[in-house]
């Protein structure tokens, strides 16, 4: 437990009006200005602009509040509370584990800090594919900087831990550019453990920035709370149906009555995945078929290195060395590119990521200490081989992603495995050990190739994770591309705007968090303006 | 294109589901109120010795100890688990309790409980590499969950080096 100050459970003590879960009943109906669903990266930036134009904000979260208070550095506790599917989410076919944040803050309370404005040919496609004519470098420029400053985003300036440092170091080697990542910190304490919740709260996240200072300016949060579907009436949102849930999302009680919210107006901000599933589950007006589709995962391939020295990968800046090298030796509607970068290592992340089992795989478990990792992270959405997943719904209402992964990205699945070993061999690697269920320990360069090139490169065989859910709620400047407008506003739905990674009609090719940020601090002085014929500004 | 998907699931397969899924409602459920039935505390068990053979104690009395643990553990994490991620891992683990089930889906000729470490490795090296999705899947669900539990108990910790959580 952190003996340091705790800015919720100070809030909370101050008066905060946060209902749901431990926090007490929420009540049965609620009226306000605007109705905020999730919590995460779109909803804080919205719900901090909105109050200070003095709108009266409820937001709902399905997660539990937990705070650096309860962020412990221990895997076995964050993952089953922060996460979506204790951290376990999956694609149908189960070839893609999915990382999502499922809490208050969303992913923002648990993303390893990297942060990195949209790039400026995703802009460029997105103007020239979906009509986003006003999206371009210049435009965005003036929100990027508001969201640098309010979250204070800055280049790491300390050391790059080892796991990082190798990177740089064999990516060096072979002439590839590195460049150090942008982190949202303050005060960081180097410790590693920001996928477990920062339990200094020098991690810029929603959960010490955004969401303090709205519920300050008396926003309502409601946690524990699952927003369950629209009603509609007159082609508008009428009121926003939620339930009470359990901490494994189960609802308390099924034949309790629903909580019911009207609002003028409503945002839907419940991250990629979540936000179609809720106007799937509102059987919202979808003209054109396009909700829930181009859902965007930024596959990634992992490749474990086993180093002469110590990496000790869980310790220090979780990510602090990025090439976009790969993303740029192509057209970007070629061979799909890839970004890669170094991911922290600890117990729980090692024992499922690590391929095989038994006797071989103890003596890579001993040799925890040095191993090294590296991934790459695919940029899909630029081709129609890579055209994204589409959400579904179970018939308990729970979302679905349909995620193919086609020849077109494990062709650049291949690719990546195989830079990403040359890499390692030259940072000094004795052995590189692909994640990949028939690849074996290579001792050399020479064998780790002849290998990779011939490896069938298919998807459960070659574990592909994911840690960005990007789209299903594309923006488009027509109606047939997109689900909501260059604006943010749904195409259909009048009183309905949707702020956050859903939005994008590919995938981001870097981390998404800034991108967000960005775009929804843009959407969100608009929907202000609108709203109120006030400016206001995120710093 | 991909060659795995359940539509192309071979003839073994689908008579196994056949057989064994069209009796799942008689069988035991795999999660008994979100934690491990007999049956499927049997399966893992097996498993975990199989996974982390040369991870586990080798003391009889400490590998139980150890057993018991991530058994725990697993119990730990399927409550935490959302209601449909349950019940298709309580209708995996149900299916693996089938005599059929297990052979087909796991490719394990002897009773869970009674195979031996060698055998259950074979079967789940078979699965680990399959052609089938539904095997690899298989496969799998049982890798991460015992990989994942087991060390996420800090008494595991010192066969990884890891010192655990900073003082702050």
């Amino acid at each position: 437990m952190s003996s340091l100050h705790d800015p919720i459970r100070e809030g909370l003590q101050r008066g905060w009006k946060v209902f749901g879960g431990t926090h007490g009943p929420v009540p049965a109906k609620i009226t306000c200005d605007v109705a905020i669903i999730g919590s995460g990266a779109g909803a804080g930036i919205t719900a901090e602009l909105l109050t200070k134009a003095g709108l009266n904000v409820v937001i709902v979260e399905e997660g539990m509040l937990k705070s650096s208070t309860d962020f412990n550095q221990k895997e076995a506790e964050a993952y089953p509370s922060l996460y979506q599917e204790s951290a376990g989410r999956k694609t149908e076919d189960k070839g893609i584990n999915i990382l999502q944040g499922r809490t208050v803050g969303g992913s923002t309370t648990v993303n390893w800090t990297s942060s990195f404005r949209t790039p400026e040919d995703t802009l460029t496609y997105w103007q020239s594919h979906f009509g986003l004519t006003n999206y371009n470098k210049e435009a965005l420029e003036p929100y990027f900087q508001q969201a640098e400053k309010r979250l204070n985003i800055s280049p790491w300036a300390t050391a790059p831990n080892e796991n990082n440092d190798l990177l740089r170091r064999g990516a060096a080697k072979l002439g590839i550019p590195t460049a150090v990542i942008p982190r949202n910190v303050k005060g960081c304490w180097n410790l590693g453990s920001c996928g477990m919740g920062c339990p200094t709260n020098a991690k810029q996240s929603m959960l010490v920035t955004t969401l303090p200072a709205s519920l300050d300016k008396g926003a309502t949060l409601l946690v524990e709370t699952r927003a369950l579907k629209f009603e509609f009436a007159n082609g508008r949102i009428a009121s926003l149906q939620c339930i009470a849930v359990k901490p494994n999302t189960a609802p308390v009680d099924t034949a309790q009555a629903a909580t019911q919210i009207i609002a003028k107006h409503y945002v839907l901000s419940g991250g990629a995945i979540n936000s179609p599933a809720v106007l799937l589950r509102s059987k919202a007006p979808d003209p054109h078929g396009v909700l829930g589709t181009r859902t965007f995962l930024h596959p990634v391939t992992l490749s474990m290195g086993l180093m002469p020295q110590k990496v000790e990968a869980w310790q220090g800046a979780p990510q602090s060395i990025y090439s976009d090298h790969f993303l740029k030796t192509q057209a970007i509607d070629g061979p799909i590119g890839f970004k890669l970068e170094a991911p922290p290592l600890h117990p729980v992340i090692f024992g499922t990521l690590l391929p095989g089992f038994g006797k071989q795989q103890a003596q890579a478990f001993a040799d925890f200490p040095h191993s090294h990792m590296l991934l790459a992270l695919l940029r899909d959405g630029f081709h129609e081989q890579a055209a994204g997943g589409k959400v579904g719904l179970r018939g308990d209402g729970s979302p679905t992603l349909d995620y193919k992964l086609t020849d077109y990205i494990m062709e650049g699945a291949r690719r990546s495995l195989l830079q990403m070993a040359e890499i390692q061999f030259a940072a000094g690697a004795k052995e590189v050990y692909p994640a990949h269920e028939m690849a074996t320990r290579y001792t050399s360069w020479a064998a780790a190739k002849q290998a990779l090139e011939t490896l069938p490169i298919e998807p459960l065989l070659t574990k592909i994770s994911s840690a960005h859910v990007m789209g299903g709620c594309g923006m488009a400047g027509d109606e047939k591309r997109g689900v909501v407008r260059a604006d943010g506003v749904h195409w259909q739905i009048e009183n309905l705007s949707v702020h956050d990674g859903s939005i994008f009609p590919t995938s981001i090719g870097a981390n998404p968090q800034l991108s967000i940020y960005g775009t929804v601090n843009r959407l969100a002085q608009g929907l202000v303006k609108r709203l109120t014929q006030q400016d206001v500004t995120l710093a | 294109m991909q060659r795995r998907s359940f539509l192309k699931l071979g003839i073994g397969s689908a008579v196994v589901l056949a057989v064994a899924g069209g009796a799942i409602a008689l069988i035991q459920p795999g999660l008994v109120n979100g934690k491990l039935s007999e049956g499927a505390r049997s399966i893992f068990t097996s498993a975990a010795k199989a996974l982390l053979d040369g991870t586990l104690p080798t003391d009889p009395t400490a590998q139980q100890a150890a057993i018991n643990g991530l058994l725990s553990g697993i119990d730990d994490l399927t409550m935490g688990l959302p209601p449909h991620v349950q019940a298709e891992l309580s209708q995996l683990l149900s299916l693996l309790g089938t005599a059929a089930g297990r052979r087909g889906l796991a490719g394990l000729g002897t009773d869970w409980a009674t195979a031996s470490v060698e055998d259950v490795s074979t079967a789940l090296q078979g699965m680990r590499v399959s052609r089938i999705a539904l095997r690899e899947q298989t496969y799998s669900a049982l890798h991460d969950i015992v990989g994942g539990t087991y060390f996420s108990a800090p008494s595991t910790w010192p066969v990884m080096g890891y010192p655990g959580p900073r003082t702050i």
